[in-house]
């Protein structure tokens, strides 16, 4: 060990380019002793030549039914009306078994590659070559906000790092300006569980996603919330160059007081940054049409796909997009139609399906979707069988761990093709199944980063994303 | 490295014992000495008795030589034809890591010789320390051993034995220390690192200007006596406790009353209270002290974490969320207390610690009683009053008293003189064994029965403490009213917790029993389930039973009324809880025994004769039945010996007392407050094994007990699988804090060395355990863990030695050997600088701008907004005015997901989860919070408006004032001129804005 090296080791300036090398690395060096940790290797991120370099997630909130959407039943529609005829009683949530109800939407295969969809998502049904569709996603939970957990950081309980923040772990950010992992919530609230889904849990706490709002201040404290005397932003600035230049004269130079200076250099860029990447003013109109800007029904999630697309173009690693709020109520805000999966479901996909479709259509055009991953997930299905008393056919389902289906689309995934089966009514996963450990370990695979070796120490356990679990489904790869 | 001493240690040893093994000649293979430790550490990983890899089992001595499906393993005398000699001498097997030559050789010789197995059938493959996990020869499990102070060359550095320690590594690695810190610095560190609140510039003047030994002691005698010290040193403990005043989850609601846990906390901190109670109280307060509130506040430690308030419909929903919440408790004990993630055996042994998936049920079962909820305990204003009505029944009683033993001696006089008072026969019992000959009910057909070594020796039933009673079939009568009593003689007075007679029902789950000495030690009391008609008779201690045959006697009163009696006459005072009723056909009488399934349950002594009645004895009849000549006096007795004043004066006081008991307890009543806490259940029932964890997969019962890797510790705590709440966390309180317990103290002196230092000894203060940090000073960790104990586990006797040491007391400068050969200072070659937490930045900044509120205690104050929408509450920040909000930061309503954008950057943990340490990161994030934050600016503005009202006008003395408040010094010139131009051109507050953000107020030298 040398001068040179200290000076890495002591990195306490924690954001931008790299990720795990400046932090995770240097913390584990220091861990020495560890048997994990020297067994564990220099791990350098990424394990091998990346697919795609940077990711947008679509979660949709309350859990999507697959029957009607994605995963097309013919013998469903046969089985309309007769009970499961199943003596297991079956995990849902509420617990009431009706009859078995077809779906509320029509089916038919899409573009080239023919696959089936339903007319929920028109728009993204015309992108169908250019999606995988998972259909035989499977999950522990059939409870909202432990599934939304489960879906965003791999367990069921508040306190886990979500997918982004282990993004930007490993991989840091391509720009300095900019959070490696913004979020954008649904116009009408944040989903259940708020904050606690973009958490870096224990994480160091700049691999927490960054919530960037609409209006004059995006990102929290951008300016100062309170007016200050005019110019004395530069000149507080400028003034505490000079303080902290002479303390460190008096003092010595340590990492931590040269990274803290270097820190409100990085802070003036962003103050610069942020409000650029925000101001979607600039786009052209037709760009913002396709988004679905300018209609009352998709102008939210328009312009926060434009918006994901804009900061992904300047180097954030992970965008995630929200579309539902909070759980329950009347109307619901969500996809959990309990009530009315028809009316719900046609309402809540009319709100994101031009928007997505937009984005998918603008990626492609840019040539970013080549390297860029866009995930489509919920956090459960729903059940074939209706919501009602048991010798009726109610309009609406309950949730379901057992099936449901999401989409990836770009980075190297294959496109028009789906994977994985349910049964013949799409109760249950049959073929292939896919639990949320395959995806995220699929999800960091494809972003060059082999799953079992993106870790973090703590409390006794050298952490994981995909627990002590998860397959790479190398299956829906190009 | 210096690190990694320890396992070069450990290895050295296992080198040493393979080298010893090379040259032995064949007969002598030793087994269990040398086969044995090489199959644990190289083979029992995959080949045990649960993963059978193979299907081959090593562990056992059968499975072994029987082999897996390959055919068999070991044939004796034949290494060619055993397949396990094919397999490691190919190198196939240890898979990547195959054994040297030495090793190679023993395995051969072994074979053979005769593959003779050892003394034990079975290997424990937890024996042994491998290369991949710890065994119970890790190094945390061994007991605590106080080493002797190293020598050391520079011995004129050494204070105290800490820096002893430090410099004799130091000298190793060829470091000096640095030298002392600037008086300034050194008293700004320890102001923040003992209350987290920066000094004021005229406490630091003072010390500059005599920075003595003695006058740094004696600031350290003020911060450890500063109510502040609990306010700081108890947040460090609230992030243990992950304490979050919601629940988390969907609903995440708000958790108005956990408030009350936080001020115990921090009052408790302040009193330094010994660690062992400070930690059973959190543990077993509510059971260990019935009736106070500060039992009912501590516990709040198990329930400060989340809880699932939507766990869905189907049984599997419910189970599985339940195990998920026994999980957060006990991952948070174990890890907290014992430094052990026991949390991780819950669906398979652990996989790095010697932990079995038993041991975890075993310590679910101790805690399967807990549930979150809400209690009504006293509002401690209200119980001042109390207590002060109580001095006055105290008083008035006394006056009472003594007119009345006046009356009671005139009355006995007059007996002398020949007034007989009525003479009664004998009670008659319902129930009476003699113990001649045998265990025979001499009057009725309730015959004992012994168990254990009890037995009837010399005319009384002798029972050793061990185990041994007498019971009883069940009673033919339901029991209501009772006396029990028996004449006794004690094998010791220092026994605690035997019973004498006792009824009880058949699980022994409900019982009332004469017990000695369970609560305090040398007195009798009615022992009962759960204490529930358990209290103090506040008699005198016990001196003479283990001489002479003492007679003791308890009725039990219809209305709830409990006497002692001790040799015919009164113990202590009666008191008034409950009656309970011991139906006929499911009761029994015991002897020698507390209840079926207690811990220190067993009497050692001799019992000479013993009675039942199914009725409450007046005291003369006890005296009656004692043989003694009773001084009883009743009423009519007394009345008639007394003067008429005297009678009068007696009614009055009667009458005053009666007023005052129920004034008292009117305000008992009324002076309820709600604290979230543990909702006992008080019979939780069995708690299985669970298979891999699933909730619907259940195995055997377990016993309420703990980790069994703690050898000098039983991990049973000696209960039935299904005792009481009660009775299981009061074992594994005292199982925590067993004086015998080596990890219970080192865990505990590591965390104050994190907290003072930035790091522990051991680098993962949650984790002692294989994937833990391995200390850098072992001696060090062991002597402050003896020392911890010689000082009463007080805490603050630590802190002061560790804050006066001269190795807390160096400078922080850098130095180029020290970064060249120890970067992460982990030899301590200086002090680290220390980078404020959340808290304290928050806190130091409403200190200098002069509005910090020090009100203490009471209900946070709420600086988030709270939107219950659809099911779920939203917290978002908000910034109202007012002095409710410039209180400490430990004092914030802290939901879980209510963020806060200053504490949130600077790493306050969200209480999701313990966080025994805390991240230090630098982000763009944190310098836009503290420029732009609404409540840093706020600040920033009244600071300003402070200081120019102070000094009006005067331009130089404003800025100076900022630079002393702020700082704790006056500017240099450069400084001055620079702040002025600032503070002329774009207002003081500028100027004050700038030094929150400067690394002279963020970071501490």
């Amino acid at each position: 060990m040398n001068d040179a090296n200290t000076i890495d080791r002591r990195e306490f300036f924690n954001w931008g380019i790299r990720g795990i090398g400046a932090t995770a690395f240097a913390s584990l060096l220091s861990r020495c002793s560890s048997a994990r940790a020297s067994s564990f290797g220099p791990a350098v991120f990424p394990n091998f030549e990346p697919r795609a370099k940077r990711a947008i997630h679509i979660s949709l909130v309350g859990g999507m039914s697959h029957i009607d959407s994605y995963d097309h039943k013919p013998g469903l529609d046969k089985a309309h009306g007769k009970p499961l005829g199943s003596s297991e009683k079956p995990d849902i949530f509420f617990g009431k078994v009706g009859l078995l109800r077809k779906s509320d939407f029509q089916f038919k295969p899409r573009s080239q590659s023919g696959l089936w969809l339903s007319d929920m998502f028109p728009h993204i049904a015309g992108m169908a070559d250019e999606i995988t569709v998972i259909r035989s996603m499977t999950t522990d939970s059939a409870n909202h906000t432990p599934a939304l957990f489960f879906a965003n950081s791999g367990f069921e309980f508040n306190g886990f790092p979500s997918v982004g923040s282990w993004a930007s772990y490993g991989l840091g950010s391509d720009t300095e300006s900019l959070p490696a992992f913004v979020v954008l919530s649904d116009g009408r609230g944040g989903p259940n569980g708020g904050a606690s889904n973009w958490s870096s849990g224990f994480l160091p706490s700049q691999h927490q996603g960054v919530e960037l709002r609409s209006g004059n201040t995006p990102v929290r404290d951008l300016f100062p919330a309170i007016e200050q005397p005019k110019g004395s932003d530069a000149a507080a600035r400028a003034f505490l160059q000079k303080l902290n230049a002479r303390h460190a004269a008096r003092h010595g130079v340590d990492a931590m007081l040269s990274s803290r200076m270097r820190s409100y250099e990085l802070a003036a860029r962003m103050q610069l940054s942020v409000p650029e990447v925000s101001d979607i003013n600039g786009e052209p109109e037709y760009i913002r049409r396709q988004y679905g800007m300018g209609e009352s029904r998709t102008e939210d999630a328009g312009r926060r796909c434009l918006l994901a697309r804009r900061l992904l173009e300047r180097g954030v690693r992970f965008v995630q997009i929200y579309s539902g709020g909070p759980i329950g109520g009347s109307p619901r805000a969500s996809w959990d139609a309990h009530e009315n999966v028809q009316d719900n479901h046609s309402t809540e996909a009319g709100r994101i399906d031009k928007p997505i479709a937009g984005l998918l259509r603008d990626l492609k055009q840019r040539g970013m979707l080549d390297d860029t991953l866009v995930l489509f997930t919920t956090e459960f299905g729903r059940t074939p069988f209706a919501q009602s008393n048991a010798n009726q056919v109610g309009p609406g389902r309950d949730h379901n761990k057992y099936a449901f289906s999401c989409w990836i689309a770009g980075g190297g995934v294959k496109s028009g093709y789906s994977y994985g089966q349910t049964d013949e009514i799409g109760w249950k996963t049959v073929e292939n199944p896919v639990h949320w450990h395959d995806f995220h370990a699929t999800v960091l695979h494809l972003m060059g980063i082999d799953h079992k070796k993106l870790t973090f120490y703590h409390n006794g356990i050298e952490r994981r994303l995909t627990n002590v679990h998860g397959h790479v489904v190398s299956d829906i790869f190009v | 490295m210096h690190l990694c001493g320890y396992r070069n240690h450990l290895l050295g040893l296992v080198l040493f014992l393979l080298e010893s093994a090379a040259g032995v000649s064949l007969a002598a293979v030793n087994f269990d000495h040398k086969v044995a430790p090489l199959l644990i550490r190289h083979c029992l990983e995959c080949h045990n008795s649960f993963d059978l890899k193979g299907k081959l089992d090593l562990s056992q001595r059968e499975a072994a030589m029987k082999g897996g499906k390959h055919g068999s393993s070991v044939v004796a005398g034949k290494p060619g034809e055993s397949l396990l000699w094919k397999k490691i001498s190919e190198d196939e097997m240890p898979p990547d890591h195959p054994l040297g030559q030495a090793e190679k050789t023993l395995i051969r010789d072994w074979i053979t010789g005769g593959a003779k197995w050892g003394s034990n059938a079975d290997l424990d493959p937890f024996q042994l320390t491998t290369a991949n996990r710890g065994g119970y020869d890790w190094w945390s499990l061994q007991p605590v051993k106080r080493p002797g102070q190293p020598r050391v060359t520079s011995q004129n550095w050494v204070v105290n034995p800490i820096d002893a320690f430090i410099l004799a590594k130091l000298e190793k690695a060829q470091l000096k220390p640095s030298g002392p810190a600037d008086p300034r610095a050194l008293i700004r560190r320890l102001y923040f690192d003992l209350t987290g609140l920066p000094p004021t510039a005229e406490q630091v003047a003072a010390f500059i200007n005599n920075p003595t030994d003695a006058a740094y002691r004696k600031v350290v005698d003020n911060l450890l006596g500063s109510p502040h010290y609990g306010e700081r040193w108890g947040r460090h403990w609230l992030d243990l406790a992950r304490f979050g005043e919601s629940d988390g989850f969907e609903r995440n609601n708000v958790r108005n009353n956990l408030w009350p846990y936080r001020d115990w906390i921090i009052n408790t901190l302040n009193d330094d209270m010994p660690y062992d109670e400070f930690v059973r109280m959190q543990i077993a307060g509510d059971v260990l002290k019935p009736g106070d509130p500060a039992g009912q506040k501590a516990v709040g430690f198990l329930v400060a974490g989340l809880h699932n308030t939507v766990v869905g419909g189907s049984e599997f929903m419910k189970k599985t969320a339940r195990q998920d919440e026994l999980e957060e408790i006990v991952g948070t004990v174990g890890q907290t207390f014992i430094g052990l993630t026991v949390n991780c055996a819950r669906c398979h042994n652990h996989k790095f610690d010697p932990i079995r998936q038993k041991e975890y049920y075993q310590l679910t079962s101790a805690i399967a009683g807990v549930y979150h909820g809400e209690r009504n305990v006293s509002d401690p204003e209200l119980g001042f009053q109390r207590e002060a009505l109580r001095k006055q029944v105290a008083v008035l009683s006394e006056k009472l008293a003594g007119i009345e033993n006046h009356g009671r001696e005139a009355a006995l006089a007059r007996r002398k003189q020949g007034d007989k008072p009525p003479k009664a026969d004998p009670p008659k019992p319902l129930a009476r064994w003699e113990f001649d000959t045998d265990l025979r009910d001499s009057l009725g057909e309730m015959h004992g029965m012994a168990k254990g070594s009890a037995r009837v020796s010399g005319g009384a039933l002798v029972v050793d403490g061990n185990a041994s009673w007498v019971e009883t079939k069940p009673t033919k009568e339901q029991l209501r009213a009772k006396t029990l009593e028996a004449w006794v003689e004690l094998g010791d007075l220092n026994q605690k917790g035997g019973g004498v007679i006792g009824v009880q029902n058949l699980s022994g789950v409900q019982f009332d029993t004469i017990v000695f000495a369970e609560r305090e030690s040398r007195l009798w009391m009615a022992g009962s389930n759960g204490y529930a008609r358990t209290q103090s008779f506040g008699a005198l201690e016990e001196n003479e039973a283990d001489q002479n045959p003492v007679h003791v006697a308890i009725v039990y009163q219809e209305d709830g009324t409990i006497t002692g009696y001790r040799n015919g006459v009164p113990y202590g005072k009666p008191y008034k809880t409950g009656m309970s009723k011991f139906p006929a056909g499911n009761s029994q009488i015991i002897f020698g025994m507390r209840h079926k399934g207690g811990g220190n349950n067993f009497l050692k002594g001799k019992i000479y004769r013993a009675q039942l009645y199914e009725r409450a004895l007046a005291p003369d009849e006890v005296a009656v039945s004692a043989g003694v000549e009773s001084s009883f006096v009743g009423e009519q007795e007394l009345a008639a010996a007394l003067g008429q004043a005297s009678r009068k004066r007696r009614k009055e006081l009667k009458g005053q007392l009666a007023a005052l008991i129920a004034r008292e307890k009117e305000l008992g009543i009324g002076s309820k407050m709600k604290v979230y806490t543990v909702a006992a259940r008080g019979n939780p029932g069995e708690v299985r094994l669970l298979k891999r964890g699933s909730a619907m997969d259940e195995g055997d019962v377990v016993r309420p007990g703990a980790v069994a890797a703690l050898r000098s510790l039983s991990s049973d705590f000696g209960i039935q699988p299904d005792a009481p709440d009660a009775e299981r966390r009061k074992q594994l309180a005292h199982w925590l804090t067993d004086p015998e317990n080596p990890l219970f103290t080192r865990v505990i002196v590591n965390r104050l060395w994190h907290y003072h230092f930035g790091t522990g000894i051991v680098e993962t203060p949650n984790d002692f355990g294989f994937n833990g940090g391995r200390p850098s000073h072992p001696e060090l960790l062991d002597w402050l863990a003896s020392e911890f104990v010689a000082n009463g586990r007080r805490l603050k006797a630590m802190h002061r030695l560790i804050v006066t040491s001269n190795t807390y007391r160096q400078a922080t400068a850098p130095a180029k050997d020290g970064l060249a050969v120890d970067a992460e200072n982990r030899l301590l070659w200086r002090k680290s600088p220390v980078r404020l937490d959340a808290e304290s930045l928050r806190d130091a900044v409403l200190a200098v701008s002069g509005k910090l509120n020090p009100k203490m205690g009471g209900p946070g104050f709420r600086d988030v907004s709270i939107t219950p929408n659809n099911g779920t509450t939203y917290y978002a920040p908000i910034y109202p005015k007012g002095d409710e909000y410039n209180r400490r930061t430990v004092y914030r309503f802290s939901p879980r997901g209510g963020r806060s954008a200053v504490l949130d950057t600077f790493d306050c943990p969200d209480p999701s989860t313990t966080a025994p340490r805390r991240g230090v990161t630098t982000t763009p994030l944190q310098a836009l919070a503290l420029l732009n934050n609404e409540f840093i600016l706020n600040k920033a503005q009244a600071m300003a408006d402070r200081v120019q009202a102070l000094e009006k006008g005067r331009l130089d003395e404003q800025v100076k004032r900022v630079f002393l408040d702020a700082y704790q010094r006056l500017p240099d010139a450069e400084e001055l001129l620079l702040a002025k131009r600032l503070a002329v051109q774009h207002g003081l507050v500028t100027l004050c804005r700038s030094l929150f953000n400067s690394n002279e107020f963020v970071i501490l030298n």
